[in-house]
């Protein structure tokens, strides 16, 4: 994160105690805060919609050889999207639809979706995919979160660096190079 | 500050700005670029390969920023996460519309202006083009043909570096060119099956573009990045930032003055000349005069169209040389928006290495040997074919270790799109006057838009979209996906007109050479000039007005008539 950011962020997402004098010290003092906290709190979902979404970016990008949704923060990154990004109407309907696919859940013996079977589970998120162009409740949801978590996996460092090999720029242009999808 | 003179004054340092102050300080001439906005540093604003993980938002933009500041620079795709600080805060600038008659005006206020996010295609016109206003009774003749342009885009295309591949078309004249990139699989695929099944009328060529394969002047060859509109530390593309200003500073005559936000041009009736131009400095917001021989102005076309209505005087109540009264008029735009995307049913076992920003074109086939029933002129299309990658998974069936592996391993169909590119009409209902109550944030009276696409554009757009979907469906493609936008005018940013050249001073603002009919010592030689439009991509135009008219400027001086 550029230093510049860091401040931004920062003063976005806290009420800071006090700011330091000068613009150099504010920025110190920002990077130390954000160092401190780890990670970037939630500030939409609580905790039983952050273990939702968890979960279910989890299923759509799992752990492989490769790293998942989880280890690569993309429930924090949606959070953020839900918090500064998305408008209140969005927002509400995203959060109405994770309420949805909790109560798809309950007429499938189990409390929450997080309580499901995992065979159950994925018997849900199959329904869901297929209802991706719904406009609201559950399809709805699950699409939004299909989007933003491939968006934020594939977007993040970790996974551009060690996963994609992202090449940045190029020697010159080579438009018919033999491919074959790798097994 | 006291005596600020010079020889000749250039306001704007875009696109044509940057060529007056190239040409002018090369003839000789001390000149002084006034720029309306701020400073550009390279190494310190170019964000090339800032990564999506360096962004808040990784790209996705700051939405909510957005929508205060920047509510219409915000409808242009590059206005985007990196690029947005390119584009104008819309409340320090603004300007009205009609209720339900919006006007979308795209703007960059800095040194470079729009040249840093430009779009980097560059077409020559042809005769075609030149004539159709004559032959068909819309606005008026150009002063032009294409043999008095075509030494001037030499001249201009050599300086620039462009890439193209000739073609040997009546309609789509060749140019100056650098070897192009090749065409990708699918493409080359393409423009065979396009070739046989047309007979050569809808051709897929390689775009012609600002953008260097080669070595050039000190620039070097495109790396490839993909993300021009945010800047290039290898100058490989073309801008103001560059290429033009860096050959204008090297002849020790340039000043270039940031912040300088142009009031108006001064009129010595007595003379019948400018003598200078009045700006307001935007920091200090301080009133300063600055002195010349001779004014270019290349503001951008409702810039400096703005300046000379607000140059109003006695002997020019309507605005400063509008004694033909069409000083405002005639604004124009292109039309996009209309086109098809479809799915390649070839090449799967091929792949492109390197992120072109430009990929393919298709001149203009309609109204060339028979007559479209529905419209007048012609469009052309801009398009790529691409493999999506990672970015097609939203969009794909799935979850779970198996869609992942997929992103991950394999790139997806060649998806191959068309985007129109079409000709608006002149028109002397569509104008700019000023708002009588709007000013922007330095106290200088805004500007009041009105303009629509006719019925001939919006005919135009509708062809757009069959002629798409049949070349895709020449191509064997599937899944066709066809789209049509009811944008407002000025999205496509190509504004042009309400200054326009002509051959009588009693329809026409200025003569053949960009000057001005009633103050012969002001020159207009951005967009604002145009008679027309045709279909291309207007800069390389604008370009090579500005050095034809910066050569007769020169001429004038040298023979005292200024």
């Amino acid at each position: 994160m550029r230093r510049r950011e860091v401040v931004q962020f920062l003063g976005a997402a806290l009420a800071l105690p006090f700011i330091p004098r000068g613009t150099e010290a504010a920025i110190e003092f920002g990077e130390s805060l954000h160092l401190r906290l780890g990670d970037v709190p939630f500030r939409t979902l609580n905790r039983e919609q952050q273990a939702l979404v968890t979960n279910i970016a989890e299923m759509i990008i799992p752990e492989t050889d490769t790293p998942g949704a989880t280890s690569v923060k993309v429930p924090e990154f949606i959070d953020l999207i839900l918090t500064d990004w998305a408008d209140d109407e969005e927002r509400a309907t995203f959060l109405a639809g994770l309420r949805d696919i909790d109560a798809r859940a309950a007429t499938m013996g189990a409390q929450r979706f997080v309580d499901l079977t995992p065979t159950r589970k994925t018997e849900l998120l199959t329904a869901l995919d297929a209802a991706n162009s719904d406009k609201a409740g559950a399809g709805l949801a699950f699409a939004r979160l299909k989007a933003l978590t491939v968006y934020g996996y594939f977007t993040s460092k970790r996974v551009e660096q060690e996963v994609l090999h992202t090449q940045i720029v190029f020697m010159g242009y080579q438009g018919n190079v033999p491919f074959t999808p790798a097994a | 500050m006291d005596d600020m003179t010079y020889d000749a004054i250039v306001v704007g340092s875009g696109i044509s700005g940057g060529w007056a102050a190239k040409e002018l300080t090369e003839h000789g001439l001390r000149t002084i670029v006034l720029e309306a906005g701020r400073p550009i540093d390279p190494a310190v604003d170019y964000v090339q390969n800032v990564r999506p993980y360096d962004l808040r938002y990784r790209g996705m933009g700051d939405r909510k920023r957005k929508d205060r500041y920047q509510p219409i620079q915000r409808n242009t795709g590059a206005c985007d996460e990196w690029s947005s600080k390119f584009f104008v805060n819309d409340l320090e600038n603004p300007y009205s519309f009609p209720d339900g008659k919006p006007f979308y005006w795209i703007r960059g206020r800095q040194v470079g202006g729009r040249s840093i996010m430009w779009g980097r295609c560059v077409y020559r016109w042809s005769d075609l083009d030149f004539e159709a206003n004559a032959k068909e009774g819309f606005g008026v003749d150009w002063p032009l043909r294409y043999k008095d342009l075509a030494p001037w885009w030499s001249h201009v295309e050599k300086f620039v570096g462009v890439q193209g591949r000739k073609e040997n078309l009546a309609t789509l004249p060749d140019g100056e060119f650098q070897p192009p990139w090749e065409l990708n699989a699918a493409e080359q695929r393409s423009r065979d099956i396009l070739l046989a099944k047309f007979g050569g009328e809808r051709l897929i060529t390689n775009a012609r573009l600002a953008v260097l394969t080669q070595n050039h002047d000190g620039r070097a060859a495109c790396h490839l990045c993909g993300h021009c509109p945010r800047g290039c530390m290898t100058f490989s593309y073309f801008s103001s930032i560059n290429s033009t200003l860096p050959a204008a500073r090297k002849t020790g005559r340039l000043t270039l003055r940031p912040f300088s936000v142009v009031h108006s041009v001064i009129y010595d009736p007595a003379k019948k000349r400018a003598t200078g131009v009045r700006f307001i400095d935007a920091n200090t917001k301080q009133v300063i005069d600055v002195k010349a021989k001779v004014v270019f102005l290349c503001a951008s076309a409702m810039e400096s169209t703005r300046i000379l209505l607000n140059s109003a005087t006695a002997e020019f109540p309507t605005g400063l040389g509008n004694s033909s009264g069409e000083l405002g008029h005639n604004l124009m735009d292109h039309i996009m928006d209309g086109g098809a995307t479809g799915t390649l049913p070839f090449a799967l076992d091929r792949r492109e290495i390197g992120n072109r920003p430009d990929a393919i074109y298709v001149p203009r086939f309609r109204n060339i040997k028979t007559k479209h029933p529905n419209f007048l002129r012609g469009y052309g299309f801009e398009g790529r074919a691409e493999r999506a990658g990672w970015d097609r998974g939203a969009g794909t069936p799935g979850f779970g270790a198996a869609f992942k592996k997929s992103l991950i391993k394999d790139l997806g169909p060649w998806e191959m799109s068309f985007g129109g590119f079409g000709e608006m009409l002149p028109r002397h209902e569509n104008y700019v006057s000023l708002d009588p109550h709007l000013v922007d944030s330095w106290g200088i009276p805004a500007l009041r838009v009105n303009c629509v696409y006719s019925d001939n554009e919006k005919k135009m757009q509708e062809d757009m979209v069959v002629s798409a979907t049949e070349m895709l469906e020449a191509l064997g493609a599937t899944n066709i996906r066809t789209f049509k936008e009811d944008n407002p005018p000025g999205l496509v940013i190509h504004e042009s007109g309400t200054a326009r050249m002509g051959r009588d001073p009693k329809t026409s603002v200025l003569n053949s050479h960009n000057q001005m009919w009633d103050v012969p010592n002001v020159f207009v030689t951005d967009g604002a000039c145009m008679p027309s439009t045709a279909n291309q991509n207007p800069s390389i135009t604008y370009m090579a007005l500005t050095a034809r008219a910066a050569d007769y400027a020169r001429q004038l001086l040298n023979r005292r008539e200024l």
